[in-house]
């Protein structure tokens, strides 16, 4: 449940811009992979591919199994700007997949409760999206992936646009609902520490056309929380990543 | 807040009375322009006799205590009209903007049919319609149609991208996509196109019933100018404005409530 399987996989957007070329990746079930790489080289068409938004070009790519056509509620993707409707108020928002999918209000409801709750938002049911800060709005849009009890969470730079305190405390969020659920994850993100922070593996990334040229395994221990990042398991990842980007560089 | 309120209606009521009490001054006699023209008090006084006036059996001027049928007419013919091009303009202008089928297929024909005026289209609908009721109300849908449908398809066509994934993400079928997204994504938009829309629709039903109908503001505004009944003429260019400047105004409450998510957005950023 939750695997993704890209192989040999190549987009070529109108215009013919390459976004991708043969990329061969796999995220195993319940693993939480974070993927790294400069901005253009492609890691948000990646994320769009198996969230369906986007049509492949060639190779072939999978989820559990199966080839992946349309987006739906199995891949809950959480997108940088939050994306919201601003029509609709928390409450709405996150009931939003349930009700379409006519999903039972029994069934939903206690969940998408206990969600708001977790998430620290059960005082702003009734708030609109323009009447929250950066760091709820995020909130909201992991709590309406949740709701839908995704088999896979996709999130484009979910943390991007938030300011460094914000982004901590949403990545120890992360990281609490995660070692309890246990969901598969992909995440996509510019940000070294991160990527080490949260993930299982990182794959870096390079730009035109785009490609993974390094898969590495984080072996540090878990639960994880914000103290990870200075400890020196941390820091030996971060050079060795930071080595990999530079060199990278170097090479175009 | 009171006092700023009251000082925008004083402002705004500043040009209304200087025009008015410039055209009584300029007046003798009640009248102005070698007689072609009465004064305001004239038209006062015309205008109570016609809204409030008894008509007896013996009463010959049509132009006593008609008023509010004379209105009723108009407003009813515009608000059916109107309704009609919000039931075709709103849907057509969705699929349009969300389709490129549909969009390829119909918008030329709008774009062509749309510099025809409304006044084009009276031989037609008189030809169809006679001296009918639906003859007008034809010409006022025709009128609201095309700002209501073009303003829909800009709405639904500028739709933000990440919308409408995040709402596919979520298992909406088209249809929902449609309801619950493009719809109240475009919702601004379509407030623009209803208050263009009923202006020409205001517009729409004034020159029908100077020709296509017997009744309603417009029939009285060509029929009392036939008799020189100038009086009345004013009269009703002034009611006309009136409720035009109603209907307008209920628009506005109704986008502020329906759109109250945007106020919020446009004044905290
Ligand atoms: N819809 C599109 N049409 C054409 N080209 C596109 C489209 N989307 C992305 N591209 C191009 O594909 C390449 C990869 O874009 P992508 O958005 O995947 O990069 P990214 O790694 O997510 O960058 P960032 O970190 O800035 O978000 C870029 O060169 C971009 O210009
Ligand atoms: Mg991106």
């Amino acid at each position: 449940m939750g695997t993704i399987q890209f192989s040999s996989v190549c987009k070529t957007y109108h215009g013919g811009v390459l976004a991708l070329e043969n990329v061969d990746f796999t995220v195993g079930e319940g693993e939480f992979v974070a993927l790294l790489g400069p901005s253009g080289c492609g890691k948000s068409t990646l994320l769009n591919l198996i969230a369906g938004f986007e049509k492949l070009s060639e190779g072939r790519m999978s989820f559990n199994g199966n080839p992946v056509t349309k987006p739906g509620p199995d891949r809950g993707v959480v997108f940088q700007e939050a994306s919201l409707l601003p029509w609709l108020n928390v409450w709405e928002n996150v009931v939003f997949g349930p009700k379409v999918q006519n999903i039972a209000r029994d069934d939903y409801e206690p969940r998408a409760r206990e969600i708001l709750r977790v998430m620290g938002l059960e005082k702003f049911h009734e708030a609109l999206p323009v009447q929250l800060s950066g760091g709820m709005r995020q909130r909201v849009g992991i709590a309406r992936a949740l709701v839908m009890q995704p088999k896979a969470l996709l999130m484009d730079e979910p943390f991007g646009a938030l300011d460094a305190q914000t982004r901590l405390s949403m990545q120890e969020l992360l990281l609490d609902i995660w070692q309890t659920l246990k969901t598969t994850v992909l995440f996509v993100t510019h940000d070294i520490d991160e990527a080490i922070l949260l993930a299982d593996r990182v794959c870096v990334m390079t730009a035109r056309p785009g490609r993974i040229t390094r898969d590495i395994r984080i072996d540090i221990p878990r639960p994880r929380s914000i103290d990870t990042l200075t400890t020196g398991d941390f820091t030996t990842y971060k050079a060795m990543i930071m080595a990999e980007m530079r060199g990278l560089h170097a090479h175009h | 807040m009171t006092s700023s309120r009251t000082k925008r209606w004083l402002l705004a009521v500043v040009l209304p009375i200087a025009a008015v009490a410039l055209w009584q001054a300029a007046g003798t006699d009640g009248s102005l322009a070698g007689g072609a023209l009465p004064t305001p008090d004239r038209v006062w006084t015309a205008w109570i006799t016609w809204a409030f006036g008894h008509a007896g059996p013996m009463t010959l001027s049509p132009y006593v205590g008609s008023w509010a049928g004379a209105v009723g007419h108009s407003a009813e013919r515009v608000a059916k009209g109107f309704a009609v091009a919000i039931l075709l303009g709103v849907p057509l202008g969705v699929l349009i903007g969300w389709s490129r089928i549909v969009s390829a297929m119909v918008d030329p024909s709008i774009q062509w049919l749309r510099p025809v005026p409304i006044t084009a289209w009276l031989p037609i609908s008189l030809a169809i319609f006679g001296i009918r009721d639906f003859g007008a109300i034809f010409l006022i849908t025709i009128g609201a149609f095309y700002p209501i449908v073009i303003n829909t398809t800009q709405g639904a066509r500028d739709v933000e991208k990440n919308w409408i994934r995040a709402a596919l993400m979520m298992g909406a079928q088209p249809l929902d996509i449609l309801r619950r997204v493009v719809l109240p994504a475009a919702l601004p938009s379509i407030f623009t196109g209803l208050r263009i829309g009923l202006g020409i629709g205001w517009t729409a039903v004034i020159v029908a019933e100077m020709v296509a109908v017997k009744s309603g503001l417009g029939y009285v505004l060509w029929d009392a100018y036939y008799v020189g009944r100038m009086d009345i003429v004013i009269a009703d260019m002034v009611s006309i404005g009136l409720f035009g400047f109603i209907s307008d105004w209920a628009i506005v409450r109704l986008e502020l409530w329906a759109l109250n998510w945007r106020r919020l957005q446009s004044f905290n950023q």
